[in-house]
């Protein structure tokens, strides 16, 4: 086997594009990735606490009212639907909704650049 | 204790067919890995499905192929936050993690402590930490093969760990990263069918039967648990732990490194969801079903054991030998994938701090983080699986994630901050567990078994009030990174 190393590390290896160059380099490019930092995170944190509430409700509100513990469809107790079953269509759910709106943000941010 | 319901035939012929098709892909993958950047992390061309493929088939370790079942049967609806907690903490991952630490350029954890704060000393409290939580994570899927082997073969419990580290070095010094993409993608697909096979014949097998799956839902019952219920503070400090401590597990961050930019590291993410969701649905439909048909596991202390038993409790003579080895493969599998990757992002941090980042020196590396662990779990008993592997991740919560997540997205985070807290949450969460390990699991006190709750909230407390209190040691090239981490590639 020949392995030939180059030199390493070779930083990333995606193109770098005009956005974060300019981004790095002036001043209003850096209030652009300051705000892009901003609408990320703010997604993120919304995603994150909507997903916790419901998952940290479902244990909340069986205790609240235990009776929705003996219900059951075809045998199989309500709880157990929930956390089995139900949770990961939710968390998928949450997954697609991040995706989908991270990506505007992103194409919102190039739009931005582009009209620089 | 000897299992005399299985063939060992059956044992030995899973096992070493694993063995060799893994050692195969890893030689087949050598062929195309080349450059010290393949070995590291396959020169960042993997495409999104075979990288979700290949996070899945690492991440599925001994503690989802055989702890969640095994749970299932002791603690009946309680252990079902265990899955939720080892999916939902890719969910995690993705909102907080993912594209900024692809677009980061780093190849291990350290790298982006060290890029990002510009500081030796912070490189050098990681690259400890990770070593120590990669060690940790490989001993319980050591002790997962020891229980295997000797179930599946009557052979001494050494074997398993012995069999798990010598595979791992082999496919891992031979092809590196590139390599293991292929031998993790495969190992997902093989745990899957794995599951899946034996539990469809069970399911049409009981079904034909004429008799209720569910034991007209008795199988449900808390009566049958063999654990006290668990508490509200219990289920919420381990989804916690679980959710807040897959985002710094060495071995799933390296994945993301792979991928060619921010945006596929989130479709792979959003993949690897899905890949996680479909499978849970087995291990609990194998725990569920063991409620009924291996009950006796829970007195043997071998409820770990489920998976592995429970074909040859519902079908006798070949057919029980042909789906037992369906489950002892997949079994197999899953410590030797887990291993794998643990090794393989082990041995980027160890080469890189002590062997020069050259390919021998990566290969040394492997072989040194795979022998320690083997040593610890050749020295130390078996826990439930589940439940030893969830320290682990409330230790890397406590002390990774505080870093990874304010590296990301606070500029305010400075070098003596990310040490304190990384300090901190590992003082705190490692002797919480210690002690609670000294008290004996039984006794010690639910907020020391598990501290997740408070340990990482501490962690992160600790991390913003030392950056606060020394602004002055903010790295000034802060915005440069912060703006390489969150602007988007080209597109």
């Amino acid at each position: 086997m020949r392995v030939t190393a180059p030199q390493f590390p070779t930083g990333p290896a995606a193109s770098y594009p005009v956005a974060r160059e300019m981004a790095e380099q002036s001043d209003v490019g850096e209030l652009f990735v300051r705000s892009l930092i901003r609408s990320q995170l703010r997604l993120a944190v919304v995603v994150a606490s909507g997903f916790l509430v419901i998952l940290v409700g479902i244990p909340v509100l069986l205790s609240i009212f235990p009776a929705v513990n003996t219900w059951t469809i075809a045998t199989v107790p309500v709880p157990w639907l929930l956390l089995g079953l139900a949770i990961y269509p939710l968390v998928i759910g949450c997954a697609v909704l991040y995706v989908r709106s991270a990506g505007r943000i992103e194409q919102r941010f190039r739009d931005l650049v582009d009209e620089q | 204790m000897t299992f005399p319901e299985l063939n060992p035939v059956v044992g030995y012929v899973s096992l070493v067919l694993v063995a060799v098709s893994t050692v195969m892909i890893g030689i087949y993958g050598l062929r195309i890995s080349r450059t010290t950047g393949d070995f590291y992390v396959a020169s960042r061309t993997v495409r999104p499905w075979w990288n979700a493929s290949a996070i899945g088939g690492e991440y599925l370790s001994a503690a989802s192929f055989l702890g969640v079942a095994g749970l299932i049967l002791l603690s009946g609806v309680d252990a079902l936050w265990f899955p939720i907690g080892y999916t939902a903490g890719y969910l995690m991952l993705l909102l907080f993690v993912a594209a900024p630490l692809r677009r980061s350029g780093a190849y291990t954890i350290p790298d982006f402590a060290e890029a990002r704060l510009e500081s030796r000393n912070v490189r050098r409290v990681t690259s400890l930490l990770v070593i120590a939580v990669g060690w940790f994570y490989i001993v319980p899927q050591l002790h997962g093969a020891a229980l295997t082997v000797r179930i599946t073969t009557g052979l001494p419990s050494w074997v398993g760990p012995v069999a798990v580290v010598v595979v791992v070095c082999l496919s891992v010094i031979t092809g590196g990263m590139r390599s293991i993409t292929f031998v993790q993608a495969f190992q997902y697909w093989l745990k899957l069918t794995a599951l899946a096979v034996p539990i469809i014949f069970i399911l049409i097998q009981l079904t034909g039967s004429g008799e209720s799956l569910t034991d007209d839902g008795a199988v449900f019952r808390s009566e049958l648990n063999s654990t006290v219920e668990a508490s509200l503070y219990q289920n919420i400090s381990l989804v916690i732990a679980l959710l807040f401590g897959t985002l710094g597990l060495p071995h799933v961050l390296v994945r993301f490194y792979t991928n060619p930019d921010g945006a596929s590291a989130r479709r792979t993410t959003l993949l690897v969801l899905g890949l996680l969701s479909v499978f849970y649905l087995f291990p609990t439909l194998y725990g569920l079903l063991g409620r009924i048909h291996t009950p006796d596991l829970a007195a043997q202390g071998s409820a770990d054991a489920t998976v592995l038993l429970l074909p040859s409790r519902i079908f006798d003579g070949v057919g029980g030998d042909i789906l037992s080895a369906f489950v002892t493969a997949g079994a197999f599998a899953a410590f030797l994938s887990t291993s794998s990757g643990l090794v393989v992002s082990l041995a980027g941090v160890v080469s890189q701090d002590f062997f020069g980042a050259s390919v021998s020196g990566f290969r040394w590396a492997a072989i040194v983080s795979a022998l320690i662990p083997l040593g610890f779990a050749l020295l130390t008993d078996t826990l439930a699986l589940a439940g030893s592997v969830s320290m682990v991740f409330a230790f890397t919560a406590s002390t990774v994630c505080p870093l990874l997540v304010l590296g990301i997205w606070w500029r305010g985070l400075t070098d003596t901050g990310a040490i304190a807290g990384m300090v901190t949450g590992a003082a705190l969460c490692g002797g919480s567990i210690l002690l609670a390990a000294a008290l004996g699991i039984e006794r010690a006190p639910e907020w020391l078994r598990l501290p997740a709750l408070w340990t990482v909230p501490a962690a992160f407390a600790v991390t913003v009030i030392v950056s606060r209190l020394t602004v002055r040691r903010r790295p000034k090239n802060v915005s440069r990174v912060l703006a390489r981490l969150h602007t988007p590639e080209a597109a």
